[in-house]
């Protein structure tokens, strides 16, 4: 027993030491304890987000199984998704009958207005031909002819759920979105949230893009699905974008994407059919929601409403009130790449200072993107972006450099516990903690939770740990 | 290359359906919606509780980065086994093959992470590139001193419980008595199958085996082991406890290692009492069981003494019951035991004597649930109004929505519920859910109509 722990206590010495992090980033072939999902994830939740559509994997019955899982410990919430349940037969003959049967069944049985059938890996190694077979079901009487079926091929092997994301909203745009016609634009704008886990970030946008007087679609909109309210029954498609919405989308008098790496085919294809669009960073921080209220009144023509100028104006408040609790402390980060962009660009806001910045979906213009970013201010200057890397390699980092606090999902928490820091769980999954993705990160009253999650939580400790002649009252 | 299904004995015996059960060994209908995982899953959760060994996924991200560490079984030492590992199979691998990347990968995990072994699962997607899991775990172990363990288990094979039995035929073929282990029988020792220390499950069943002078030899792999699992021959008997995923294995370990078995549950006080004497039975020790007869007894009376006050409570409550493998009619009798009424009851993962044998302990009046969808299971719940609603975290969600007490029995939940022990955190934890305040707030119409008082 005796030898056995110490051995343990040497190998944990040797993983912590800077000679371990070297052999650690030298690893190419193996991925440690993964932070990112799979591209179906993405095209199931962009799903969720238009109304009364079925959200149905082309592929293994256990990938559909997970992805319901996964999203369903995140939310809270039953997460409704079918799959054709392809079996070795299927990989012998290839998936056509699961297709075609499969829809059958789910329409009959679910009755959605519209299907997004994505892809998982098995058919997309075989090659499976879903827009034929789709018309073969339409033929063959398995759902009715005029069903709108949205087709995306999303592969787990390329991309991560970002990419899928983007695949299924295009996939919707081609298959429901009728043609741009100059007498039948229409006044709305239309708001792209991108992959988002939080339904209080979604409700925020409404909010302030009522509060802006802009006539508006968000799409998709998957908060009312993701966080429906208990009304006593169950509603398979509690909400979502309507799909006249979806059908107009390229009438829209403009579309405004809110994540660049979310949305990048999305905005191409809404952008070649003359549909003038913008992307801005997601609007977390001061001045990523300055530039999103910018936009909007650009939009309207309007002045911004009082309201919103005292809402920031209460944000501002709350950053000088807390500043002194972030001001020069020391952050690694992980998360998409969206997100990162938009916790850095607030940290630097805050004076904090990102020093690790893990990315395991990173992107060249990401890169790009994110060093321009950290080069724009000072305390950006520490800072080191690591595309492409996982957990494992983040524990590295956290073991040899430490810094005094993670930010990320709740995947995080063995390395911010290995390195004995806390975890301020921002992201997706989030799998213990309650409610968070039910208070916005973004707008202005994202900068107040943000604050108040991070200062918060470095207070805690600071309770939880003080000798008794420096615990305060006041702090 | 694939499995040999015909080989492993693997496809089910014709459906019992004429019998009165539904036809649990069906294949999902595509497009239904029943939530049902797949073959590689059903592999995962019978080998990764496996503790000192590492755990390699050969696939895209997905069939990793969706359950490493997903499952809740825990350790009493190392954590190897939590490690997400996997190749990340992309689209290059898929083009020109990921053998190379498999095999750099085992090698970079012998070295740096020091595992007594390493289990490398195929996936659906190595499986259909050609990949050939088999050859390269072979060729990585010649240059290792620890054992590199193939278990193909594609996705597409079909249900969990198919994973479940190549997982045990990889026991059976790869570690028991592999090794330089002895042969010698371990006297009024156990092997516990199918149990996976799920939320410390099996801490609450070690303290009454060592009472009585029983040795667990290994589990089946809750908390168990690398070197343990090796010398599983050497228990005197096997105990079937999540039923029949598992059954190949017992009966090859009886056929080749002379390992009877008998199938037993430990949720629940009678099971749990059940399950004791027939392990002191099966041993064959006289005086073991005139000592099991007496302990079990003191047992029930300490634990239903401890219990009584959450009996009250829930007694007369009408429950619906779904759920899989032995806890189909184990907790029946654990619901029971409690006073509790099941309305309907129903499974997915089970095999038809578990649900023969669920039927049996149900009152005749209670509903079979056939239709184990989504809709089906709204249905049941609109229909029979009960208090509260004991199933997998799957379920949970939906039940919330109809504003029903839920109580997960499967992975998801966080307390261990096996044995005496267990039953009082079970009726501790069930009676929290019922009586929590949540409910009447949920169920109080709102606005309030006019003359009814709002309390």
């Amino acid at each position: 027993m005796i030898n056995m722990k110490a051995t343990t206590k040497a190998t944990t010495a040797w993983l912590n030491s800077e000679e371990y992090k070297e052999k650690n980033f030298a690893r190419e072939k193996l991925v440690i304890n993964p932070a990112k999902a799979c591209q179906p994830l993405g095209a199931l939740l962009c799903a969720l987000g238009i109304e009364n559509c079925l959200p149905f994997t082309h592929g293994s019955q256990g990938c559909t199984a997970y992805f319901r899982s996964t999203l369903s410990r995140h939310f809270r919430e039953p997460v409704a998704a079918v799959s054709d349940s392809m079996t070795e037969d299927s990989a012998v003959f290839g998936g056509q009958t699961n297709l075609i049967e499969g829809v059958r069944n789910a329409y009959a049985l679910y009755k959605p207005d519209v299907i997004a059938v994505f892809t998982s890996c098995m058919a997309e190694v075989m090659g499976d031909d879903i827009n034929a077979y789709i018309g073969l079901a339409k033929h063959e009487g398995a759902i009715p002819e005029d069903l709108p079926v949205a087709l995306g091929n999303t592969p787990s092997f390329k991309g991560s759920h970002i990419t899928g994301y983007d695949t299924m909203l295009k996939a919707f745009l081609v298959a429901l979105a009728t043609e741009r016609q100059a007498e039948k634009i229409n006044d709305r704008l239309y708001v792209v949230p991108g992959f988002d886990t939080y339904p209080g970030n979604l409700r925020e946008y409404k909010r302030v893009l009522k509060i802006m007087k802009a006539p508006f679609t968000l799409l998709p909109d998957n908060s009312d699905v993701v966080d429906a309210p208990n009304l006593g029954t169950y509603e398979l498609y509690p909400g979502g974008t309507p799909l006249t919405e979806v059908k107009d989308a390229l009438n829209a008098k403009s579309f405004l994407f809110l994540q660049s790496y979310t949305t990048m085919t999305a905005s191409k294809y809404v952008d070649s059919k003359e549909v003038p669009t913008e992307t801005i960073p997601m609007p977390i921080g001061i001045k990523g929601m300055d530039q999103f209220i910018q936009s909007v009144a650009k939009f309207t023509g309007l002045d911004v409403p009082d309201e919103i100028t005292q809402e920031r104006g209460r944000a501002v408040d709350a950053m000088t009130d807390a500043h002194q609790y972030i001001h020069g402390k020391r952050f690694s980060l992980f998360g998409d790449p969206d997100l990162l962009m938009g916790l850095v660009s607030f940290l630097l806001e805050m004076g904090g200072l990102p020093v690790h910045i893990v990315c395991t979906n990173s992107t060249t213009p990401f890169k790009k993107a994110m060093e321009a970013l950290l080069a724009s201010s000072s305390y950006g200057q520490e800072a080191t972006l690591y595309p492409n890397k996982d957990l494992w390699h983040l524990r590295s980092l956290l073991v040899t450099e430490p810094v005094d606090m993670l930010i990320g999902d709740s995947h995080g928490k063995w390395a911010a516990r290995d390195a004995n820091i806390p975890l301020v769980r921002i992201g997706f999954p989030i799998t213990d903690r309650v409610n968070l993705h039910r208070s916005p990160i973004v707008g202005y009253t994202g900068v107040i939770n943000l604050i108040t999650m991070i200062a918060n939580t470095f207070l805690d400790d600071v309770d939880r740990n003080s000798p008794e002649a420096t615990f305060e009252m006041m702090r | 290359m694939f499995t040999n299904l015909t080989k492993l004995d693997l496809k089910d015996k014709p459906c019992l359906s004429e019998a009165g059960s539904p036809k649990l060994c069906m294949k999902a209908l595509p497009g239904e919606g029943a939530e049902r995982s797949c073959a590689y899953d059903g592999a995962r959760v019978v080998l990764m509780p496996i503790t000192d060994v590492a755990h390699l996924v050969h696939g895209p991200i997905a069939c990793a980065g969706n359950s490493w560490d997903n499952r809740g079984a825990r350790s009493s030492g190392s954590q190897l086994f939590r490690r997400g590992l996997t190749t990340d199979i992309m689209e290059n691998d898929v083009i020109y093959g990921g053998e190379k990347k498999l095999k750099a990968a085992i090698l970079e995990i012998a070295q740096r992470h020091h595992p007594k072994a390493i289990f490398v699962y195929a996936t659906c997607v190595s499986s259909l590139i050609g990949d050939d899991v088999n050859k390269t775990c072979e060729e990585a172990q010649k240059e290792l001193t620890i054992p590199v363990i193939p278990v193909n288990c594609p996705g597409f094979l079909g249900d969990k419980n198919i994973g479940n039995r190549i997982a045990g035929e990889v026991l059976f073929e790869r570690v028991i008595g592999s090794g330089d282990v002895s042969k010698e029988k371990i006297p009024l020792s156990i092997n516990l199958i199918g149990e996976y220390n799920i939320a410390g499950d099996i801490w609450g069943i070690i303290p009454d085996l060592k009472n009585l002078g029983i040795t667990l030899q290994t589990a089946i792999t809750g908390d168990a082991k690398f070197d343990d699992l090796r010398s599983a021959h050497r228990a005197s008997l096997n105990v079937l406890i999540c039923s029949k995923s598992l059954t190949n294995l017992v009966r090859k370990m009886e056929i080749q290692y002379g390992i009877p078995f008998i199938e037993g549950s430990f949720y629940g006080i009678h099971d749990t009492s059940e399950t004791l004497v027939k392990i002191a039975t099966a041993l064959g020790d006289a005086d073991l069981l005139a000592r099991t007869l007496v302990y079990v007894q003191k047992r029930e009376d300490e634990t239903r003494k401890t219990i009584a006050s959450y009996k009250k409570v829930l007694e007369g409550k009408q429950a619906i019951l779904f759920t899989g493998g032995v806890k189909t009619w184990s907790m029946v009798s654990t619901l029971a035991e409690l006073g509790i009424n099941i309305l309907a009851g129903g499974t997915q993962n089970s095999t038809p004597e578990d649900f023969q044998r669920m039927k049996a302990l149900m009152d005749p009046t209670a509903q079979i649930i056939e239709d184990t969808s989504s809709a089906g299971f709204l249905k049941i719940i609109a229909e029979k109004k009960p208090d509260l609603i004991v199933a997998g975290g799957k379920t949970k969600y939906l039940a919330h929505k109809t504003r029903t007490p839920f109580l997960d029995i499967n992975h998801g939940r966080k307390l261990p519920y096996a044995g005496y022990e267990g039953m009082i955190k079970f009726a501790e934890t069930l009676s929290r859910t019922v009586l929590s305040p949540v409910w009447g707030h949920l169920r109080r119409e709102f606005p309030p109509k006019e003359g009814e008082q709002d309390d």
